[in-house]
């Protein structure tokens, strides 16, 4: 689905207006990087409260679907210009993880 | 990372990949002055002013295998969230030292883990680099150097697993003796 649509259904804001197809295989919760390096699997959903540049490299590395930021985090605007540049969608939420991850569970994404 | 001595073993290994044959791993362990300090200095290949600025950059690597490289950036990021800072000194053909600070009861900050394990795996990967590790508390200093455990090993290998074995225990018993 397009990232437009997946951000609706979630309730997500969109943090940059890059529009890209999203394909979901998976969904990864997790904020030490090095440990989401290893978990994480191409097309997954991350979900993190990190913020830093470093976020959109380890999204790239991993060819990651997109990047969700929940718990209200702001997000540094060099993080957003990269994420843009690279066609990264990046996502914020207010909501926690858990509750995004039951937003995920009922959209079907197991 | 998970702990520091896996940032200490990474950058080590960028160390041995630029040609160093001496590496010198200082760590500065304080209470008293709240601070846990790292250097991380070898005498390889060293860069240039413009690779220099660009090993910070999450998107820069020497590789070519991969697309990012994250080694500096992420220990960079994690000392800056512990109110703390990663300095690098660099010359072409002098060598290369990273320094970084860490304010110690940050509550972020990721407890330095197992440095005998870390030593053991750079010795290991190190095979024609010698390596001296200084661990310094307010309790003692402790000091490791491969040209000296060599001396004392009279031609046996350093990299036998069971000399590897008794130098990880070696340096973790002397570590806790001057534990805070």
């Amino acid at each position: 689905m397009d990232s437009s649509q997946f951000a609706e259904i979630l309730q997500l804001k969109p943090l940059h207006e890059g529009i890209k197809n999203i394909e979901v295989k998976g969904v990864y919760i997790g904020d030490l990087l090095s440990i989401v390096m290893s978990k994480a699997k191409e097309n997954y959903v991350w979900i993190t409260i990190q913020t830093h540049m470093n976020i959109v490299a380890v999204a790239q590395l991993l060819d990651l679907s997109c990047i969700i930021v929940v718990e209200g985090m702001e997000v540094e605007k060099d993080t957003l210009e990269k994420a843009k540049e690279l066609g990264i969608p990046i996502f914020s939420t207010t909501e926690s993880a858990y509750q995004l991850a039951l937003r995920l569970s009922d959209m079907g994404i197991k | 990372m998970k702990e520091i001595s896996m940032h200490i073993l990474d950058i080590a290994t960028n160390s041995i990949d630029a040609e160093a044959t001496l590496l010198e791993i200082n760590i500065e362990d304080s209470k008293i002055n709240n601070s846990l300090k790292i250097s991380i200095k070898d005498n390889g290949k060293g860069m240039s002013e413009e690779v220099k600025i660009k090993v910070t950059d999450p998107f820069y690597t020497s590789r070519t295998s991969r697309k990012v490289g994250l080694g500096i950036p992420l220990l960079k990021e994690n000392c800056e969230k512990c109110n703390g800072y990663l300095l690098i000194d660099s010359y072409l053909g002098m060598g290369t030292k990273i320094s970084c600070f860490f304010e110690r009861d940050n509550i972020d900050r990721a407890p330095l883990g197992n440095m005998g394990d870390t030593i053991m795996s750079i010795i290991n990967y190190a095979r024609d680099c010698e390596l001296i590790y200084t661990y310094k508390t307010d309790a003692g200093e402790f000091l490791f150097n491969t040209k000296e455990i060599k001396k004392i090993l009279q031609g046996a290998d350093i990299n036998d697993t069971s000399v590897l074995l008794w130098v990880k225990d070696y340096i973790n018993e002397n570590m806790l003796g001057i534990s805070i």
